[in-house]
């Protein structure tokens, strides 16, 4: 099955999409294409809903109204699929008692990663943190324990990347660490969706800007063109 | 690997998962433990009946103690999925969702099973029956799978509520009470002596309750866990 994934394009595309809480719409008639390769970064203030549509994305939150494929098929309904998605939440989705390498054991064993002993060494190794693989979780610092969640996001080698505020609560080695992880799995055929609040710092990494504001996608646009929105430009300025 | 096969190996994973968590914390079976015997040992003290009222009691505090103890073990289990989110973790597999279900539900079946497996010879020493019978076993088994699988299922309806610790008892108690007087009979039938045979209805009442509730994970669980 992964190789059938793997072969379609990593593409994100989202049509009419509305999701309400309570009633109140958090998502209103919001449409996005993120294409193939496409390194995008989805700004706007807290509560705009970055985290809803990215928890959309990743098949964890049904929307009420609209499309969403992601490698032309609904995460939702097509689990196979979810063996092509990566996703990194605010929380890190840890069994506390268990060490990082069981935790890690874990997900390779759900998403049935081929030699898994090498897989999770690797990960590990990846993330810097073979010293502290034998170690519970609840011992690990919120940065190693970020680190962690990386590697299980990537355990999988997913073609499609959802990242959700990756940066908060990291201090300065880990937030370099995690930069240059990011310029690492910007490759082609690769596309990744990362949710920040303060994105100054992606800007030198990533190819396209989303900025998320009423519940639609205000501008969308590269990297380089963000002189052609000022709008968005001032914004960027005012959270940097 | 055949869908099935991929199926049933994702809630051996669960349920694997499960097990090592609890071999490593031990904060469910041991509290469930001391949970149970406290009852069994109140009840007893308390009570002070002749041994005809105590054999006759015998049952309906079996289930009395195992109810309680189980609730205990299914707020654990489901706890363990809200800390840092696992199961949001869970739920990105690309796997079946009502893997999840069974997986847990199959969790909570061992450990409340094995907590009733130490209760039975605790029982025996307090009351005036050897409550070590292999009938008995097998009709506290069928009890167990029945309210474990209502039991999962509702803890999955409570993960996301804000009154959650309290919201699994009221739901759990009046659904399952059918399952327990069906226990409680077939119980009370085994220990005066009576052949399975003498309580099937009881049995077939169980029997249903596990077909039921687990048609409803296989069927609802998903919905119950969305946002």
């Amino acid at each position: 099955m992964s190789t059938q994934t793997s072969t379609l394009i990593s593409r994100i595309e989202i049509r009419d999409l509305v999701k309400r809480f309570h009633h109140q719409p958090v998502l209103n008639h919001l449409s996005l294409t993120i294409n193939d390769g496409d390194f995008c970064v989805l700004v706007g203030d807290n509560g705009a809903g970055k985290t809803t549509l990215l928890r959309i994305l990743a098949g964890l939150v049904r929307p009420n109204h609209g499309v969403v494929t992601i490698c032309g098929s609904d995460p939702i309904s097509e689990h196979p699929l979810r063996r092509s998605i990566g996703y990194v939440g605010h929380h890190p989705m840890f069994y506390q008692d268990l060490t990082a390498l069981e935790n890690l054991m874990h997900y390779a064993r759900l998403y049935q990663v081929g030699n898994i002993p090498r897989t999770i060494a690797e990960a590990i190794q990846a993330v810097g943190l073979t010293t502290y693989d034998q170690q519970p979780v609840r011992t690990l610092s919120r940065g190693m324990q970020q680190r962690l969640s990386l590697a299980r996001a990537l355990i999988h080698q997913p073609s499609i990347l959802l990242f959700d505020e990756p940066y908060t609560g990291l201090d300065q080695a880990a937030a370099v660490f995690l930069d240059d992880t990011l310029r690492g799995l910007h490759t082609p055929g690769r596309t990744i969706l990362l949710a920040a609040h303060r994105p100054q710092r992606l800007l030198s990494i990533a190819s396209h800007v989303a900025w998320l504001k009423d519940g639609v996608i205000h501008r969308h646009l590269p990297v380089d063109r963000l002189g052609e929105a000022p709008e968005l430009g001032r914004y960027l300025q005012e959270v940097a | 690997m055949k869908p099935i096969v991929r199926y049933l190996a994702a809630i051996w994973h669960i349920l694997r998962k499960d097990i090592q968590v609890e071999w490593r914390g031990r904060q469910g079976i041991p509290v469930m433990l001391v949970f149970a015997l406290t009852i069994v040992f109140l009840f007893n003290f308390a009570l002070q009946l002749s041994p005809d009222l105590q054999a006759g009691l015998a049952a309906g505090l079996l289930w009395v103690s195992l109810a309680f103890a189980s609730t205990l073990g299914l707020n654990r289990g489901i706890n363990l999925e809200r800390e840092n989110n696992a199961m949001d973790g869970l739920l990105l597999a690309p796997m079946d969702r009502s893997a999840i279900f069974f997986g847990k539900a199959l969790g909570n079946f061992c450990f409340t099973g094995l907590v009733g497996l130490v209760l039975l010879p605790v029982f025996s020493l307090f009351y005036p029956q050897n409550m070590l019978r292999l009938p008995l076993v097998l009709v506290m088994l069928l009890g167990l799978g029945a309210y474990t699988s209502l039991g999962t299922l509702l803890s999955a309806l409570s993960i996301q509520a804000r009154t959650r610790d309290i919201l699994l008892p009221v739901l759990l108690y009046p659904l399952a009470l059918p399952i327990l007087i069906a226990a409680v009979e077939a119980s009370r039938g085994v220990l005066a002596g009576q052949t399975l045979s003498n309580v099937s209805s009881w049995i077939y009442l169980l029997l249903a309750g596990i077909l039921l509730f687990n048609a409803a994970g296989l069927i609802f669980f998903e919905t119950i866990l969305e946002e």
